[in-house]
Formats: C-alpha cells, sequence, structure tokens
C-alpha cells in the first residue's frame, strides 16, 4: 500500500475580515472555507470520508466545545462523517494535518478533509491576551500578566541576544518584509496597514513595547480566519488526476513531516539546552525530521520557506534553525537577502503570521496551503518563481509543539 | 516568470514617480490619499491654504495611518509654493474643495507650472473630468485623469479612474497598474458620467430610501434595508455619515446631467431641502435622519422636525428579517436570499423594491458608466461594501431574480434577461462574497 499524502487543493478565507462584526458564528467560517476547498479542489462533498478540525479555543472565545461536530454543518452530505477536533495551541493545524494525514498513511480513508479555524475578535485585547495565554502554562507564565506571549518571546530575543547578539534592526527589517510580503498577498489580514522599516524601529506612541524587546510591530495580530486544504491517498489521487486530466506524479504531495514537544514552559527549555548549539534543539530536531522523511539533506534543497513568525523573534529563531546560517548568525541572512522575495529562500512569502494573520487554529493549514500555493505555481503575486519544494514550521505555545511539513510535487 | 508579468512591469517602468505634490492637502481625501502616495515615492509635497494648514494635514495623516513615518518623506508649504513645486513634479494630486470654478482656477495655475510630461489628477467625486479641462493644454489634458479614492482612502481600496476624452491610453493603462501594485487599489475604469459609477448607483440607492423613509421614518427603513440585504451599514446612517450637503451636491449633480429609467428616486425629496434649510446636515450638526441624545438614538419623526428615541418607536412585525438574518450568521447565504425572496409582508415588498432597483439600475448603467457590470460590482463592493449586484443575482439565483424584480414593478434588465440559464455574474477569484451578507 502506497503511503503517499497527496494534496489536492485548499481555500483560505479573507484574514482581514472581522466576523463579529459581520456578527457571525464561526460554524460560518468553516462553511465558506470547507466549500471553497471542495470548489477549489474539484472534489464533491460525498467524496470527503473524514474531517479533521484544527481550534485553539472556541471553548473561551466563543464558548463553544466539540468542535468537530462543526464539520458536519459545513455541507449536507457530510452528516455520519467521523470527525475530530485537534488542540496544540497554534500549532492546532498542523496536528490535524498529522492526524488526517496518518489516517491516509495507515490506509482508513482515501479523502480527508482538514480544516483550521479560530474566531478571535469575539473578545477585547486583554481578554484575548489572557486566553492565549493558557498556551503555555498558565498558572506559572501568564495568569494576571498582561499579553504574557509577547514577554515570553521578547525572552526567546533576550536569550539570542545574550548568546550571541542580537540588534534590533534586524527584527525589524524581518516585521518590514512579512508586512511587504503581505501586501502581495490578497488574503492578507495587513495588505492595507501602513508599515515600513523605520516604523519597525520606532519606538514611539504608534508603536509602543509589549513585551520587554517585542514592540507593536514585532506581533502578528489577532484575526479571525479559516483554511481548509483537501488530501488524498494515492489511490483517490489518481482517480482525481484522471479525470482532471493531470499527472499524478505533478500533483503535490506532504514529502515530509517533524512533530516533537518540548517542555511547555519557556525557561525549562532554554534550560534544558543551555549548553546546546540551538537555543530551542527540538524545534530544529523537527524540521531536520522532515526534511529527512522527504529525503531532502538539507536547507539548499527547500526554495522557500513559511514559518511560524507570531513575533520577530521566532523568525529570528527559524533562520538558523532551518539551517539558513549557523547557529546564532540569522542576521546574515536577514542583510544579505536570502530571506526577501526574490532571495536564495524566500521566508514567508504569503507575509506570514505578521503580514497575513494569525487566527490560530488556522495557520498550520494556511501554511501548508500556501505551501501547495507555491509549488503549483498559483501563488500570484507572492509567487517564488519555480519553487519546487516548501518547508513549513508551525510551533504551539513559546516553542512548545512543533510541527514542519515539506511539500512538493 | 510569465509574459503578462513581463508586460507589467515594463509598463510599470515605463514612468517615474518621484515627486507627488497634493492640492488641498489639509481635507480628509487630500492627506487620506496623499499618505498613500508616501508608501510608493520619496517626496510627497502636501500644500494647502497656509503652510499651517498643510502641517495639520500632516499630522491629520500621521494619526489616520497611525505613523509618525510619514513625516520622513511630506514637506509641506502654501499655495504660493505652488508654481515652484507643481514645476518639480512628478504627479499633481489635486483634492481641493468640490467645486468647479476653484477647481478650473487652481488647474489653470498648474498648467503654467507643470513639466509637460507630468501626470494630473483629481479626486473629484463626480465633476466631469472634461470639463475639468476644458480650456487647459494639449499636454495637460493628455496626461489628465480621474482618480477617485473613496473615504477614508487607507480603509477602502475601491478607487475609479476617469479618463477624459483626450487622456493618453497608455497612462490609463500606467496608472491602473501603478495605483493597484504600488497603492494596494482595486481599480475600476468608469466613462466620464455624472457621479460616474459608483455615487451614481450608491446615492440612488440611498435616496429611494431617504424618499421612502418621509412615509415610513428612516427607523423603519434602515431595519428593512438592514444588514442582512448584503450592506455593513444602514442606508440613513450612511447619509447621515456623509453629510446631507454632500449627498445633496451629488444627487443634484446626477439629476442635472441624467436621465434615466430611475430618474423620480434621484432626486432629493423636499423635505430634506426644508430641514437642511434649518441646518440639519446629518452627523456634522448633530442631527440627521438619527441624533443622539446622550445614549439613547432619536430618529426623526417623518412629516417634522422632531425625533423620537428609537426604542419607542412601534414597528411592524419583522421577525422575517431575524431568521434571515440567522441563516447569514451561520454561513447559509443562499437559503438566507431564498428568504429573502419568499418572505410575506409589506416591509418585505419594499426591501424587495429596493434591492431590486438596486440590481435593475447597476444592470442597466452597464455601456453608460462602465464596459462591464464588473466595474460596478466592484466599486460597490470595495468603494461602498455593499453587495455587489451580481453578488446578489447569484446568490438569489437568476431565475428567482428576474421573477423578484418583474413583481417589484422595476424594469428587468436585458443582460439579465438574455442570460444563459446558470451564467454566474461574479467571478473574482479572490473576493470573499460572504462578507457583504451581514447578520443584522
Amino acid at each position: 500500500m502506497s503511503k503517499e499524502v497527496y494534496i489536492l487543493g485548499g481555500y483560505q478565507t479573507d484574514f482581514a475580515r472581522n466576523w463579529s462584526k459581520e456578527r457571525k458564528h464561526f460554524v460560518a467560517m468553516i462553511r465558506e472555507s470547507v466549500q471553497g476547498a471542495l470548489r477549489e479542489a474539484k472534489v464533491a462533498p460525498e467524496e470527503i470520508e473524514s474531517g479533521h478540525v484544527g481550534n485553539f479555543a472556541a471553548s473561551l472565545y466563543s464558548k463553544q466545545g466539540h468542535i468537530g461536530a462543526f464539520f458536519v454543518e459545513a455541507d449536507p452530505a457530510f452528516s455520519g462523517l467521523p470527525t475530530g477536533r485537534h488542540e496544540a495551541a497554534c500549532a492546532s493545524g498542523s496536528i490535524a494535518l498529522l492526524a488526517a494525514s496518518a489516517e491516509i498513511e495507515a490506509g482508513r480513508y482515501d479523502v480527508q478533509c482538514v480544516v483550521g479555524v479560530e474566531q478571535m475578535k469575539t473578545v477585547n485585547a486583554a481578554v484575548g491576551g489572557d486566553f492565549l495565554g493558557t498556551a503555555a502554562w498558565y498558572e506559572l507564565e501568564a495568569k494576571g500578566i498582561e499579553f504574557p506571549f509577547p514577554k515570553l518571546f521578547g525572552k526567546l530575543g533576550d536569550e539570542y541576544d545574550k548568546r550571541y547578539g542580537l540588534k534590533d534592526e534586524h527584527l525589524a527589517e524581518i516585521s518590514a518584509i512579512n508586512y511587504a510580503n503581505g501586501k502581495l498577498n490578497p488574503n492578507a489580514q495587513t495588505r492595507t496597514w501602513y508599515m515600513n522599516k523605520e516604523h519597525a524601529l520606532a519606538s514611539d506612541e504608534f508603536n509602543g513595547a509589549v513585551g520587554g524587546r517585542v514592540k507593536i510591530s514585532d506581533c502578528s495580530q489577532v484575526t479571525d480566519g479559516s483554511a481548509t486544504v483537501i488530501l488524498a491517498s494515492a489511490a483517490f489521487a489518481s482517480k482525481w488526476a484522471a479525470r482532471n486530466g493531470v499527472k499524478l506524479e505533478n500533483i503535490p504531495r506532504i514529502k515530509g513531516w517533524g512533530h516533537n514537544t518540548a517542555r511547555i514552559r519557556f525557561d525549562d527549555k532554554v534550560r534544558e539546552s543551555k549548553d546546546a548549539e540551538y537555543v530551542l534543539p527540538h524545534v530544529r530536531s523537527t524540521i531536520l525530521n522532515a526534511r529527512k522523511r522527504a529525503g531532502i539533506a538539507d536547507v539548499s534543497g527547500i526554495d522557500c520557506i513559511e514559518t511560524h513568525d507570531c513575533f520577530t523573534t521566532s523568525e529570528y529563531m527559524a533562520i538558523d534553525h532551518f539551517g539558513l546560517t549557523a547557529p546564532g548568525e540569522s542576521w546574515k541572512a536577514v542583510e544579505d537577502g536570502t530571506i526577501a522575495l526574490g532571495g536564495r529562500c524566500p521566508i514567508n512569502p504569503s507575509g506570514g503570521l505578521i503580514g497575513a494573520g494569525h487566527p490560530v487554529g488556522a495557520s498550520g493549514v494556511r501554511q501548508v496551503l500556501d505551501a501547495y500555493k507555491q509549488v503549483t505555481d498559483t501563488a500570484g503575486d507572492y509567487q517564488v518563481a519555480g519553487a519546487k519544494n516548501v518547508q513549513t514550521l508551525n510551533i504551539g505555545g513559546s516553542g512548545t509543539t512543533s510541527v514542519s511539513f515539506v511539500v512538493g510535487a | 516568470m510569465s509574459t503578462p508579468t513581463q508586460s507589467a512591469q515594463s509598463l510599470l517602468a515605463s514612468r517615474e514617480i518621484n515627486h507627488v505634490v497634493v492640492l488641498g492637502a489639509n481635507g480628509t481625501m487630500g492627506f487620506g490619499s496623499g499618505v498613500l502616495f508616501t508608501q510608493a515615492v520619496p517626496r510627497v509635497t502636501f500644500l494647502a491654504r497656509s503652510k499651517e494648514k498643510a502641517e495639520q494635514g500632516l499630522a491629520a495623516a500621521k494619526a489616520m495611518v497611525r505613523s509618525n513615518t510619514v513625516g520622513q518623506r511630506v514637506d509641506t508649504g502654501s499655495y504660493d509654493d505652488l508654481e515652484k513645486v507643481c514645476g518639480e513634479a512628478d504627479l499633481i494630486f489635486e483634492a481641493v474643495t468640490e467645486q468647479l470654478p476653484l477647481k478650473q482656477e487652481f488647474f489653470a495655475r498648474v498648467d503654467a507650472a507643470r513639466r509637460p510630461d507630468s501626470i494630473v489628477a483629481t479626486v473629484t467625486s463626480g465633476l466631469s473630468i472634461n470639463t475639468l479641462a476644458e480650456g487647459r493644454s494639449d499636454s495637460f489634458r493628455k496626461n489628465f485623469l480621474g482618480l477617485h479614492f473613496f473615504n477614508p482612502p487607507n480603509v477602502i481600496v475601491g478607487t475609479e479612474l476617469i479618463a477624459g476624452k483626450d487622456t493618453d491610453p497608455a497612462l490609463l493603462d500606467f496608472i491602473e497598474l501603478y495605483s493597484e501594485k504600488k497603492l494596494g487599489r482595486t481599480m475600476i475604469r468608469t466613462h466620464d458620467t455624472a457621479g460616474f459609477a459608483g455615487n451614481r448607483v450608491g446615492f440612488k440607492v440611498l435616496n429611494e430610501c431617504a424618499i421612502l423613509a418621509e412615509q415610513h421614518g428612516p427607523a423603519l427603513m434602515d431595519k428593512i434595508v438592514g444588514p442582512y440585504t448584503g450592506r455593513a451599514l444602514t442606508p440613513l446612517a450612511t447619509v447621515d455619515l456623509v453629510g446631507w450637503d454632500i449627498h445633496r451636491a451629488i444627487v443634484d449633480n446626477i439629476v442635472a446631467l441624467t436621465k434615466d429609467e430611475a430618474h423620480d428616486t434621484l432626486v432629493l425629496p423636499k423635505y430634506m431641502a426644508d430641514l437642511m434649510d434649518q441646518g440639519t446636515l446629518g452627523n456634522k450638526s448633530g442631527r440627521g435622519f438619527f441624533m443622539r441624545d446622550g445614549k439613547r438614538k432619536l430618529a426623526l419623526i417623518p412629516g417634522t422636525d422632531r425625533y423620537q428615541p428609537v426604542d419607542e418607536i412601534k414597528m411592524p412585525d419583522l421577525s422575517y428579517i431575524a431568521e434571515i438574518a440567522e441563516l447569514h450568521r451561520i454561513g447559509r447565504y443562499d437559503a438566507a436570499m431564498a428568504a429573502f425572496v419568499a418572505a410575506k409582508g409589506p416591509e418585505a415588498d419594499i426591501a424587495r423594491k429596493v434591492i431590486s432597483g438596486y440590481i435593475s439600475y447597476s444592470f442597466h448603467r452597464v455601456g453608460e458608466c462602465t464596459d462591464t457590470i464588473t466595474g460596478i460590482d466592484l466599486i460597490m463592493g470595495q468603494g461602498f461594501n455593499w453587495a455587489p449586484p451580481s453578488v446578489l443575482v447569484d446568490t438569489i439565483g437568476l431565475p428567482e431574480t428576474i421573477a423578484m424584480i418583474e413583481k417589484s414593478g422595476v424594469p428587468v434588465p436585458s443582460i439579465l434577461a438574455k442570460a444563459a440559464p446558470g451564467t454566474r455574474f461574479f467571478n473574482h477569484p479572490t473576493i470573499n462574497v460572504g462578507k457583504f451578507f451581514v447578520a443584522g
């Protein structure tokens, strides 16, 4: 039995939308996202055999549990399908993808629909910040702290500074690149926002500090959104290829995956890595495992990256962990243009979490969808010319759960 | 890299814009449009009646986009500096008060001072581009066009592009692409007709609601033609926000210069003119169709100049709206609009007449205001944040829409009557049509 997992297509909602202002329930988002994916992937709803939902905290944001059941509401044909919800904070979408692909590999199902979804604008920023704190060890790291996550990722920057030195101008450049890329993405949350490197460098009334060295321009912003992809076995993909007049070998696949979970407290992670080569060794291991399973020796085989830039410090960390530079030298890839669109290995051509937006449970699926768009030459204005292999990195918590996929045909 | 991209790149490279001058930079459209250019060019000069006023525009621009870095690219001056800076500029953007003689006076000065190859754009929301260019030099008319941003320009991306009869077609192609790629705009080409496309269609609907409000009251009208019919902001609250004086200027201009099948719905109702004589101008005057008394919202009592608390107005049974809104809330837009078509009662009839009128009027303007319905769809969606007429047709269904329009007593557009069954009219690849249906 073939173990290959194909991606037939997908869809993302416009991350600039505020579904609370539209006075909508998140089921509307799931419905638009899933129906869009079926349309884009040319798959009939009756062909879907199982549904997986990645979601972080609907129980907090919308006081609703049992999110897997809402998949069934997306189409009348889904009644009776097996579904489930997957949660690993900001990596929820990737965990849903892992579960779905594992079921295909195991031969249980041939066609899977994976939807990531989060509605976050139901509450104000302070309440939302507190909810996000549950992605850390809440009692120890977040309770009673205003905006705990910017502070935790500020500490990641501090750790780099301590070990290797870190300049704010490199973080500002990362922010500016993500915003600039987001302007090319018609689904990006920030595509109309005003941003430039000078603004990202400024510390003033419009760009205040929210967590140590982390300023507003260093943060991805909460938003509402959903992304969906349709995964298939080789058996179904062959049939699908025949009916759509394409070659099976031209359909993108999940070529490799990596998945690790480190200790949940940030300080424990850093303590464990104090003598290690990398600040977050489990993240490094996740990236390497994905490439190894894909049969790609090193980062030179990767054409672009969609990484988890929840903050500029997390992208700064990702640069050396992906192997684009030696440990502690991420600044070199920022300075020499490696990560910019048009560079050797662009990071986040979509705009990433900072530019495209970060509806938590959707981000992992959105990354894989953007990887699919890149390798099928359908990314439009943010297309990386000739992209063959794209790697993602999705992180839950303060570098706690990490998942990486390699997508390519 | 594909050929269209290559040709797009060579088109973008065909002109350089390094210096933009904004006339009227203290007004919202002046500084709001001017700040967009600071994202694309290194130098933008804000001019106003005095340097102080231009500085006020700069401060407002910084606040609008929440960035002090705007100041790094903007210099300011008064109209005394016009000749000097217009001589240096690659693009002169006019945003002075919407009065024909005043704009013509500025264009005469610009014409005398500008380089022969510089672009001149006006942000007028409805004055004729050809009239504005009358008496100007050949090179001015060749390089002159309308670039109609909507307010606030940093949020609303729909932008109308209007050529005069002498405008260089290559310049239009360039500005269209430049505005899309460098300024993040959604560009819609319209003909040089009164109100262009967006205001022509949009203010027809708004004015019709104002006419109907004389009998039914503004509170009921804003319920009947509320968010559930495909808009974020209700019609008469929109007129209050825009300002009654602006509304009047737009509809008067359209009424004076056009004659169409729905002409009567564009004539300003007399009660509005009478109230304007007493100083009622919408939000800017503290009262319009609605006003606030502390936390309480009041509505104009039809036929009077008095107001009553909205929560004390006895409304008819509007449960059908709640049912439709609930379907929108869970994303079942097709079912919601089917319920709209089937709803019983006089209020549903009024709503269907207004929406049928909107669809009918939009499709009837194809050829007159835009080349295809897509232009009108895009400006209504990306400029007004209303469900575009084609989205309504697609969601309701073609035969059901035609039947609704016929039943409402408005003319069925030939484009719809002749369309093949199953035709879908709105095929934009990235706009989420669901966003237009608000559950309220």
